[in-house]
């Protein structure tokens, strides 16, 4: 169909469109009007991919001025190759509608196969990757380059985009990176000497490029200015490489003194955090290695390995890495830490030193994306609540939004089960983790649970130590042998193959009706990836409240970080990270308006308004009072109800004029006004 | 570094778990016992490459390589003479050459090529710069207290609010508490109805909600967007017209009189007018007064009040 949005002509195109849909739209183009940055909410399921595509391309046709380029960041491959199949459709509709052939072009990055070509990427008006090309500083440099301001940057599925933005400036230094780092350097300088032999030609340019302060090439840029490497500030990047670390053997010298540091600091007995710029008086107190040289080794030793025309670059990653490293530290002052520990903390015997350089603040990886486009999308299903990401991005979006689905019959049933049978609490507590009770009631919960749910449940614990235990006590109470009349039962393990295996198993007795259970972890492989819809998932239970291990010191470090800086507290971060997760896990259940799921909390914290205010407003919606702190024997109730009404033939026409629109129903008054109420402004 | 023996007596860490290994300045390297019973009489020769050495240069070796250990040592000293600064260089580009020959002798010495001659150049250099290097090791010291000074105040800032936040959460709690226990007080005490005193503590309750929900929400405050937009701001999309307009010149005042020009307020005193105008009082002069403003006025008022000849 052919919509209107504030005197925007956009082509769906499907014959139905859903009211959040619509909203949705009407959103973002607000925030495409305003030139700003926004946060946008919308649950799982119900067409966000579409409504994102359709709106901006229909935008950059309309002004292909102002949006000139739609850049779509998303987490994995198959969300990848989903929106290529949207994009695919919108493509089909418009030449249909249209009749002339559109001369859009759209690139897909994914793999190592699908590599991009610079030029391709210039003319390209829609490109589709993942997060890490523009958020990793060593990535963004190479393939985020030429990308021009007046772009719109989506990223989908962002909810833990404040994880991966850390992940990609942290290190983590082992002794064998050490001793592989070492291989290199002795293998660097062998091959200088055999080039001076040889060749000594191109190792004079090198350093006569070097002395001048040219830049390569490639690296010059003319026109805009490039997307900025966050490694290095701008004005670093225009200095010269200093006389330190000129020559190749100068170079290599330094590397090899910064390597002997690094592996004198990791024999340490004790665990050691300093700062960043404790970390660099205490290398030129040892080694009298200065700041500057260090910020430029990086860029130093790609030169080096550019003129000693190494084919296999890949065989020197840990020298990369090292470099890397010594740049990041170098150049940044605050908001980095850095640990070293002499063993992990639950293997306190096995000597494994290891040095853990993270960065406590997410901002700086992504300021330099919020700065250079001047449209940035964050969208999820699970976003909240809303205003902790501004917060701990550092930026002020122009909207803040959350939206809800609109349903002709209610499709999520969600229950918070707090108390057993015989009134002892539930609780995935570290004090009542031994508790026999607790363990015989969840036991209990998931017995009841697989006699009256049709088809797959699914079952997520917060760790998987918690889950060996709590299966294990379970096989000697009997209670496994009980469910396993009922149901099948596969597990979710740390290896991949067995897991993928265990999916499969479970999928299979899904579908011919044997019936199945699947017990996996909330920050598995299976809570981030795979979609349970229809009998795949006609329940899932969240046992316990997926706290992350509170005991490790990166995390405390971040916390203590977060709250001098930003002012939040430490428990409401951790509440915060552990909604989300619990609630990525029980939007697995529902991916679309036919589907229906029961979500079954298992632990009394979740009654309290702190904790549930945490979850996204769409499922917030359908707890009522009456579901919070129910015993099992009150949720098996409301569930059997629940589920036989689900049971109930459910048309395509039940759902029109309530959920579902024609291009006539979404034209008239009183919808036009239900959807200005659908986005509710944080 | 564990499996690293001593050259001489082959004893490892496994063997002596006190072992340590020394280096001198030749770069090879001998453990504790060894360096005793060599240099028994303070100076000898090295065991692999005879260089004679003496028993106080032999320090503890920090690093797995030997050779690290000698440059370090020599690199030490070598700064302590070529200390200049960037800023003490015209140009960055002298200041990255004058590293490169810093480099280079570190270098040399290390790898004992052309060692006479770079001994030659380090002494003529440190007889040329004398002061410099002298005023530069002052100023070197002095930047590191400082530096230290600041780690040291950052950490007790640090200590101070982890100390605040802390304290301030065991006082949300505690007037929790106290409300909490002041409602079961009055339930006993009062002769109120149970529902008024229970309406009184949700309202007192959902009050210190509000405090703690304030206190949380310490925002910075601002009112721009990332791109530099201002908060509730409606952004048109036309260009605002450029407006051209001739430039403001400053011209002074000219009060044309008729007679003579009048005297300057500097040249009041000397032609003598102030001797018939009040003297300034203590009190006046603070403030920035002086009899030579009044009397300037009044004679501006006088000559100004001359008219034009007759004829």
């Amino acid at each position: 169909m052919k919509l209107n949005i504030e005197g925007l002509l956009v082509y769906f195109p499907y014959d139905y469109i859903y009211p959040e849909q619509y909203s949705y739209m009407l959103e973002l183009k607000r925030t495409l009007d305003a030139k700003g940055h926004g946060v946008l909410e919308m649950p799982s399921g119900t067409g966000k991919t579409i409504s994102l595509l359709s709106l901006i391309i229909a935008y950059q046709r309309a002004f292909p001025l102002e949006v000139t380029k739609l850049i779509y960041c998303s987490r994995t491959v198959p969300e990848i190759e989903k929106v290529i199949e949207e994009l695919r459709k919108l493509m089909e509709f418009y030449s249909k509608e249209t009749g002339e052939s559109n001369n859009f072009l759209a690139l897909a990055l994914s793999s190592r196969k699908n590599l991009c070509i610079h030029p391709e990427i210039l003319h390209a008006n829609i490109v589709v990757y993942s997060y890490h090309y523009l958020l990793d500083p060593k990535i963004a440099d190479l393939v985020s380059k030429e990308l021009a301001k007046k772009s719109v940057v989506v990223f989908d599925e962002a909810h833990n985009i404040d994880n991966v933005c850390i992940d990609s400036m942290s290190v983590n230094i082992t002794r064998r990176t050490l001793d592989r780092c070492q291989n290199n350097v002795d293998t660097l300088q062998n091959t200088i000497h055999k080039i001076k032999e040889t060749d000594a030609a191109k190792l004079r340019e090198e350093y006569r490029r070097l002395v001048e302060g040219l830049k390569e090439a490639n690296v010059a840029r003319e026109t805009d200015i490039y997307l900025a490497n966050p490694v290095l500030p701008d004005e670093i990047l225009q200095e010269a490489v200093p006389g330190t670390i000129r020559t190749a053997e100068h170079f290599v010298g330094f590397l090899r003194r910064f390597l002997e540091y690094l592996k004198s600091r990791l024999r340490v007995q004790h665990v050691v955090q300093e700062s960043a710029p404790q970390f660099l008086k205490d290398i030129f107190d040892k080694v009298c290695i200065d700041r500057k040289p260090l910020r430029f080794c990086a860029e130093r030793l790609q030169s080096l390995l550019r003129t000693l025309e190494i084919a296999d670059i890949a065989d020197f990653s840990a020298v990369t890495l090292i470099s890397n490293f010594a740049t990041l530290v170098s150049t940044y002052s605050q908001g980095f830490t850095i640990i070293i520990e002499p063993f992990e903390d639950r293997t306190p015997t096995i000597a494994n030193p290891v040095l853990h350089f993270s960065c406590m603040d997410p901002s700086i990886a992504i300021k330099p994306v919020f700065q250079r486009f001047q449209s940035v999308i964050i969208t999820s299903g699970t976003l909240s609540p809303l205003d902790i990401y501004p917060r701990i991005l550092d930026f002020r979006p122009v909207t803040m939004a959350s939206f809800t689905m609109t349903l002709a019959r209610t499709c999520l049933c969600p229950l918070i089960v707090g108390r057993g049978n015989d009134q002892v609490a539930l609780s995935s507590k570290f004090e009542t983790r031994e508790d026999f009770a607790v363990i015989r009631n969840y036991g209990n919960l998931l017995l009841e649970m697989s006699a009256i749910v049709p088809d797959g449940i699914v079952a997520f614990f917060t760790s998987y130590v918690y889950m060996e235990n709590i299966v294990a006590s379970w096989y000697e109470q009997g209670i496994l042998e009980n469910i396993q009349r009922n149901k099948l039962i596969f597990i979710e393990t740390q290896d991949a193959a067995e897991t993928s295996m265990a999916l499969e198993k479970y999928q299979e007795a899904c579908e011919n009706g044997r019936g199945a259970i699947l017990l996996s972890v909330a920050r598995g492989k299976v809570s981030e990836g795979i979609d349970f819809v229809h009998h795949f998932g006609r329940a899932v239970i969240m046992f316990g409240v997926p706290y992350v291990y509170t005991q490790s010191r990166i995390l405390k470090a971040r916390l203590e970080y977060l709250r001098d800086q930003f002012q939040i507290r430490e428990n409401d971060f951790l509440t915060f990270d552990a909604m989300r997760h619990a609630a990525q896990c029980v939007g697995r259940a529902i991916r679309g308006k036919t589907d229906y799921g029961l979500m079954i909390f298992a632990d009394k914290r979740y009654a309290r308004a702190d904790k549930r205010g945490k979850l996204p407003r769409w499922i917030q919606e359908h707890i009522n009072d009456g579901s919070l702190n129910l015993t099992v024997d009150e949720a098996v109730q409301l569930a059997k109800h629940f589920l036989r009404q689900m049971a109930q033939p459910f048309r395509q026409e039940d759902q029109l004029g309530l959920s579902l629109l024609t291009l006539e129903q979404l034209q008239s008054e009183e919808m036009l006004q239900k959807i200005t109420q659908i986005a509710h402004q944080t | 570094m564990d499996d690293q023996g001593c050259p001489r007596c082959k004893t490892t860490k496994y063997r002596n778990p006190s072992l340590k290994l020394m280096v001198n300045v030749c770069g090879h390297t001998l453990c504790e016992n060894c360096v005793e019973m060599l240099f028994v009489r303070g100076s000898g020769n090295c065991v692999q490459c005879d260089t004679p050495l003496r028993k106080s240069n032999f320090r503890v070796q920090l690093f797995e390589d030997p050779t690290v250990d000698k440059e370090v040592e020599i690199r030490k000293k070598v700064l302590k003479i070529y200390n200049k600064r960037d800023f003490d260089f015209p140009s960055l580009r002298e200041y990255n050459d004058y590293l490169e020959q810093v480099e280079d002798i570190v270098y040399n010495l290390t790898n004992n090529i052309d060692v006479e001659n770079t001994k030659l150049r380090m002494e003529q250099y440190q007889r040329e710069n004398r002061d410099l290097i002298q005023r530069n090791k002052a100023t070197l010291t002095r930047e590191q207290e400082e530096l230290e000074e600041l780690l040291l105040l950052e950490q007790q800032g640090n200590e101070q609010r982890r100390l605040e936040v802390l304290q301030e959460e065991q006082r949300q709690l505690q007037a929790k508490r106290k409300n909490k226990q002041a409602l079961l007080d009055e339930l006993e005490q009062s002769q109120l109805p149970a529902t008024i005193l229970l309406a009184q503590h949700k309202v007192r309750a959902a009050q210190l909600e509000t405090q703690i929900e304030q206190q949380k929400q310490t925002v910075k405050p601002t009112n721009l967007f990332s791109t530099g937009i201002h908060m509730r701001q409606t952004v048109s999309l036309m260009a605002v017209p450029k407006v051209e307009e001739v430039l403001y010149h400053y011209k002074p005042l000219q009060v044309k009189t008729y007679g003579p020009p009048v005297p300057e307020l500097e040249q009041l005193g000397r032609l003598g007018y102030l001797n018939h105008v009040r003297a300034a009082m203590p009190q006046d002069t603070a403030g920035g007064y002086t009899s030579a403003l009044a009397c300037h006025r009044a004679v501006q008022d006088a000559f100004s009040g001359l008219f034009p000849p007759k004829g």
